[in-house]
């Protein structure tokens, strides 16, 4: 049950992570079609669930779960993040907001925190938003399902109030949006996760689209989010 | 993509978070208030006094608050930090300032010694509000051209802030407002909480402003 709380409290968009602040492509996406609503957002999360937060964030999460606080093994996932993340504003904006999300968890004294943030600090990881929330979720004692399942509930939230925030759709149709993606969720956690004995990490994604449409989006002269 | 594993070193046992050493401040306000020109007319200021100190700053749409600082050759560019709002000004330093928080904590890495962290809000409205979490005091500044009755509003920056700064002295006249009578209302308003009247163009008050920060957080008599 208390599991189950504290999945709820990491799951809430009151949790300050500094995540509010990256529409993880959203933006870009809206910007290069004045058409973009209710159902460019439903193809557009499905996709980034299916491309990009199955086979990249969900598995890192998960492989940081099992690492139990191997500071080797979290530096090799996050270094395989790195580099599954093309698009710079991408591969920057996961590594800003687990670093907002160490800066708050480690402000609560969640054991761990402060000192993998001094790891961050060190160098000696890059902090990768997926690496940092499986390394912290264990130490909340959130079973290894219940993290994934937030993060994909949080992936997937983080698109559709970026899409509110911007005006491309309505709050009615965020959510209808994101009931949409729920079944998705569900389906993708039950992908297996690769763990080849030679211990190395196998991450699998390609988003194009979204991540060119970021990377325009970088370099204009308004935006509202990070990226 | 793969990579392999390369050490088995568990991380330490949890300890405490790392202690803040600079005083952090907030200043926030109304779009066009004058806190930009503030901040531009106080860095100065801040280093006649030898206060080491740095910036961050939470653009709404742009970096452009940020750009003006860096450009303006009053400060060391790498001491201006820019914190995208995700459309939500008040988000970032009420609600979920962690990103503000780590930003003053990556310039307290780089600058050992910075005593004091200004974060200026992107231009917000009247309920606009700083976290504890993130600052020690704050200032909110509104201007005379927004209208003598923002001080009557009393919304709750104008109540809350730690500093209250009336700027745009000079266009009291011009604008139809009784400046006196604007400065009481506030400070009505806010009882024993003071209430400082700028004039950001010329630097008329901005000492007083400065004062009133070295008091509160930097410990100066």
């Amino acid at each position: 049950m208390l599991a189950d709380l504290i999945a709820l409290q990491q799951a809430d968009a009151a949790f300050p992570s500094g995540s509010f602040a990256f529409s993880n492509g959203v933006e870009g996406l809206a910007a290069a079609d004045p058409g973009f609503g209710e159902a460019a957002l439903a193809r557009s999360v499905a996709a980034a669930l299916a491309f990009r937060w199955a086979g990249t964030d969900r598995v890192a999460l998960i492989l940081a779960h099992r690492a139990d606080g191997d500071a080797g093994r979290l530096a090799a996932i996050d270094a395989a993040v790195e580099a599954a993340s093309m698009a710079e504003p991408m591969r920057t904006g996961s590594r800003r907001n687990g670093a907002s999300l160490l800066a708050a968890h480690a402000r609560l004294g969640t054991p761990g925190a402060a000192d993998l943030r001094r790891v961050v600090r060190e160098g000696g990881l890059l902090g990768h938003l997926p690496t940092v929330q499986g390394a912290l979720w264990r130490a909340l004692g959130l079973p290894e399902r219940s993290a994934a399942l937030v993060s994909g509930y949080q992936f997937a939230s983080g698109l559709t109030s970026a899409a509110v925030r911007l005006g491309a759709v309505g709050a009615i149709e965020a959510q209808r949006v994101l009931s949409g993606a729920l079944p998705l969720i569900a389906e993708h956690l039950e992908r297996p996760v690769p763990e080849p004995e030679d211990g190395a990490i196998v991450l699998t994604g390609l988003t194009p689209f979204i991540e060119i449409a970021a990377m325009r989006q970088a370099q204009a002269e308004l935006r509202l989010f990070a990226n | 993509m793969t990579a392999h594993t390369h050490s088995h070193t568990h991380l330490p046992a949890a300890s405490d978070p790392a202690p803040v050493t600079a005083a952090r401040i907030g200043i926030g306000g109304p779009v066009g208030s004058g806190k930009t020109a503030l901040i531009e007319r106080l860095i100065p200021v801040l280093q006649a006094r030898g206060i080491d100190f740095a910036v961050v700053t939470n653009d709404l749409v742009t970096k452009e608050d940020a750009e003006r600082l860096r450009r303006s050759g009053l400060i060391d560019p790498a001491r201006v930090e820019a914190v995208e709002a995700g459309a939500c000004p008040h988000t970032v330093i009420r609600e979920d300032p962690t990103l503000n928080i780590a930003a003053g904590d990556d310039l307290e890495a780089r600058f050992p010694g910075l005593q004091l962290i200004v974060f200026e809000s992107g231009g917000d409205n009247l309920a606009s509000t700083f976290s504890l979490d993130l600052v020690d005091w704050w200032i909110f500044v509104i201007d005379v051209a927004g209208g003598d009755d923002i001080p009557r509003k009393r919304g709750p920056g104008v109540l809350r802030c730690d500093l209250l700064v009336v700027n745009k002295t000079d266009l009291a006249p011009h604008v139809g407002v009784d400046l006196d009578g604007m400065l009481a209302e506030a400070r009505r308003a806010r009882g024993e909480k003071p209430v400082i009247a700028t004039n950001a163009r010329t630097g008329a008050g901005v000492e007083a402003v400065a004062d009133a920060i070295a008091r509160a957080v930097l410990f100066a008599p």
